[in-house]
């Protein structure tokens, strides 16, 4: 147990409502309101999350929290509540001293992401003329966007890009959730050294298992087309045509990604109360239904959270591509982020590379929305406020 | 009927092991193989004679040792900078009285979450401006960037699960809020700043868009960029790459082994980009 669960965990944040996500929770269900997160669950004590083991709350935790679900701003601090008199004084000098300390984090964020991202949708509508000596934007065109989003390719690669992140993410999904419960009825020293060896495809470098499964899939020294041969009779050509090369790559994106998957869902499993698994147990149960009817639905926000971080892993598909297949044969794996790079790198095309990157970007934030969407009407209130 | 379970677990483990391991020793294996062995065709298991010509190769006659000096100074730089930033952020968004703190908490996450091939041409252009094209800095500067949102959200939920005796002591005794942060806070937070390393530093190592998009010098190619863009179109040095590819798998994976806890708590802390 100890092994997964998050250094702080089992204490119940004695802080405002943004926790509400809790702390293994899916970290941003964005159609909440970004004011006053917590509007779904008026609760004054934070719930725990429905996976972990309740602890008591420390008790000198609850008093100071404020009466109800106080939107966080405009609530008066509490340093300065404690101490009466002078609050205000406090108060501010405390919220100066933490513009003092977030501010240079933020600034880099704001300076890195949020600055570039405007500039590309800036870059995307515009005219773009890139020389030796610099780039100039000039005048107002959906042009890009009219080429981009009219053209066979992208809607080739935007197919691409969507079937095959639904694909390896439902089967990382269900190898992912085979292999944590086998993982789990392991146990004890196993069950480490398995996760120690789960991790290694997960932090290696992509490109470095682009090469590695390149070599295995060779048609004429790959040792899996060596196999292959050994099994039907016939080499198979693995990145030779479209279905088999689509096929290839994403069997090796669920190699390295599963243990991701797994991982993730072996912490929520170990979460789970045991005494509800007794008690359905109890009630007559079997193994299957038990994990079918009790222990999936509690499952649910780990898995949420492992299938929305792959998701947009999987729709950045970048280094796979690149390395192993080079979008080919022919446009068979060129995925968005593929031809937007290649729009504007190889072609310099900056303008339709922009287009093509900020509509991936949309998209992701689209679909991100609609995930959190469903699964929140899915699992209803109780477990929405998250 | 216990006996039989417990065997059927095992198995599937050693199947799920073996899955997850072969491509790992094929690599190893194929880095040890000699030029016409690496080659042959069917592939040999085990490598025959042994040899270390592709390290050789890769780290004296080819750039392996310099993309991997940049690799490591690029992200060891930028976790240093990330856990410095992070942690007197995440200290404020945790502990002191903002306005504005949950917006701020999710648009850091919808930053962290953004596919990294939007930003790509601004920071391109950006960076060409500046004169930071093949340079480290300017990957330092976006590798910090894009990790600081996560490692804010880790340290933040550390900082709320440290009891607030421990600081409100510190103030009672007259420490700056500075030597609060530093002396009590962030001791305290250590498995957290453990998690956010890790986790930095991963997604600094496998990094590739930014970096070939950025550093396309050689003397200033990462790992990952090295590794993709050596061979010719017509023949691919296999073993070489493997060499090289396997030397840099070990850090991480020693990393990996040592900090297996803080890695696994991270990644249930609820987000992993990498």
């Amino acid at each position: 147990m100890s092994d997964v669960s998050p250094g702080g965990a089992g204490q119940p944040d004695d802080d405002e409502p943004v926790t509400a996500y809790g702390r293994t929770g899916p970290p941003l269900p964005p159609d909440a309101p970004p004011g006053p997160l917590s509007g779904a669950t008026p609760d004054p004590v934070p719930t725990p999350e429905p996976g972990s083991v309740p602890t008591p709350v420390p008790a000198r935790a609850r008093p100071r929290r404020p009466p109800s679900g106080a939107p966080v701003t405009g609530r008066p601090g509490r340093g300065g509540e404690r101490r009466g008199s002078g609050r205000s004084l406090l108060d501010r000098r405390f919220a100066r001293l933490g513009w003092c300390f977030a501010t240079p984090a933020l600034l880099v964020v704001l300076a890195v992401t949020l600055f570039p991202v405007s500039f590309s949708i800036a870059m995307s509508l515009s005219d773009v003329e890139v020389s030796a000596d610099g780039f100039r934007l000039s005048g107002f065109t959906a042009d890009h966007y009219r080429l981009v989003l009219g053209s066979e390719r992208w809607r080739h690669a935007l197919m691409f890009t969507v079937l095959y992140t639904i694909g390896t993410v439902l089967v990382e999904l269900l190898l992912g959730t085979l292999i944590a419960l086998v993982l789990e009825r392991l146990g004890g020293a196993g069950r480490g050294w398995m996760m120690a060896l789960l991790l290694l495809p997960w932090a290696m470098i992509t490109v470095v298992s682009a090469q590695l499964w390149a070599y295995m899939y060779n048609g004429v020294y790959g040792v899996l087309t060596t196999l292959s041969e050994n099994v039907t009779g016939e080499p198979v050509q693995f990145l030779g045509t479209r279905v088999p090369a689509i096929l290839s790559m994403a069997v090796a994106d669920i190699w390295k990604t599963t243990p991701f998957v797994a991982i993730i869902v072996l912490a929520g499993l170990m979460m789970l109360p045991s005494d509800v698994t007794e008690a359905a147990r109890v009630d007559g149960a079997g193994a299957w239904t038990a994990f079918w009817r009790v222990r999936l639905p509690l499952l649910r926000p780990a898995l949420t959270i492992a299938v929305l971080f792959r998701i947009l892993q999987a729709f950045g598909l970048f280094d796979l591509p690149f390395v192993l297949t080079g979008g080919g044969p022919g446009d068979a794996t060129e995925s968005l982020a593929l031809l937007g790079w290649q729009a504007m790198f190889t072609n310099l095309d900056f303008g339709p590379g922009a287009a093509v990157a900020a509509s991936t970007a949309g998209l992701v934030l689209v679909g991100c929305l609609l995930f959190l969407r469903a699964f929140r009407a899915r699992v209803g209130d109780e477990e929405a406020g998250r | 009927m216990k006996r039989i379970r417990l065997s059927w677990t095992h198995g599937a483990a050693l199947l799920i092991a073996a899955f997850v391991a072969a491509p790992l020793y094929w690599m190893a294996a194929s880095s040890l193989k000699g030029r016409t062995e690496i080659g042959a065709s069917p592939p040999d298991a085990w490598p025959k004679d042994g040899t270390l010509a592709n390290y050789r190769d890769a780290f004296l006659d080819n750039d392996f040792g310099t993309y991997l000096l940049n690799s490591v100074a690029v992200a060891v730089v930028a976790t240093v900078l990330v856990l410095g930033l992070s942690s007197f952020a995440g200290y404020a968004l945790a502990r002191l009285p903002l306005r504005g703190k949950a917006p701020i908490m999710v648009a850091l996450l919808m930053i962290s979450l953004f596919p990294t091939i939007a930003l790509a041409a601004p920071l391109f252009l950006l960076m060409r401006e500046l004169g930071w094209l093949n340079s480290y800095q300017g990957l330092i500067l976006v590798y910090t960037a894009l990790n600081v949102p996560f490692a804010v959200w880790i340290l933040r939920n550390f900082f709320l699960g440290i009891p607030k005796e421990m600081e409100e002591v510190a103030w009672v005794d007259g420490a700056s809020p500075l030597r609060t942060v530093v002396s009590v806070i962030l001791p305290q937070a250590r498995p957290g700043m453990f998690t956010a390393a890790i986790f930095t530093f991963t997604a600094c190592w496998t990094e590739f868009l930014i970096a070939l998009t950025l550093n396309t010098a050689d003397r200033y190619r990462t790992m990952p960029v090295g590794l993709a863009l050596f061979g010719s179109q017509f023949t691919i040095p296999y073993g070489t790459i493997f060499a090289a590819a396997t030397v840099s798998v070990l850090p991480i994976a020693l990393l990996v082994l040592v900090f297996r806890r803080a890695v696994v708590s991270g990644l249930t802390a609820g987000a992993v980009k990498g």
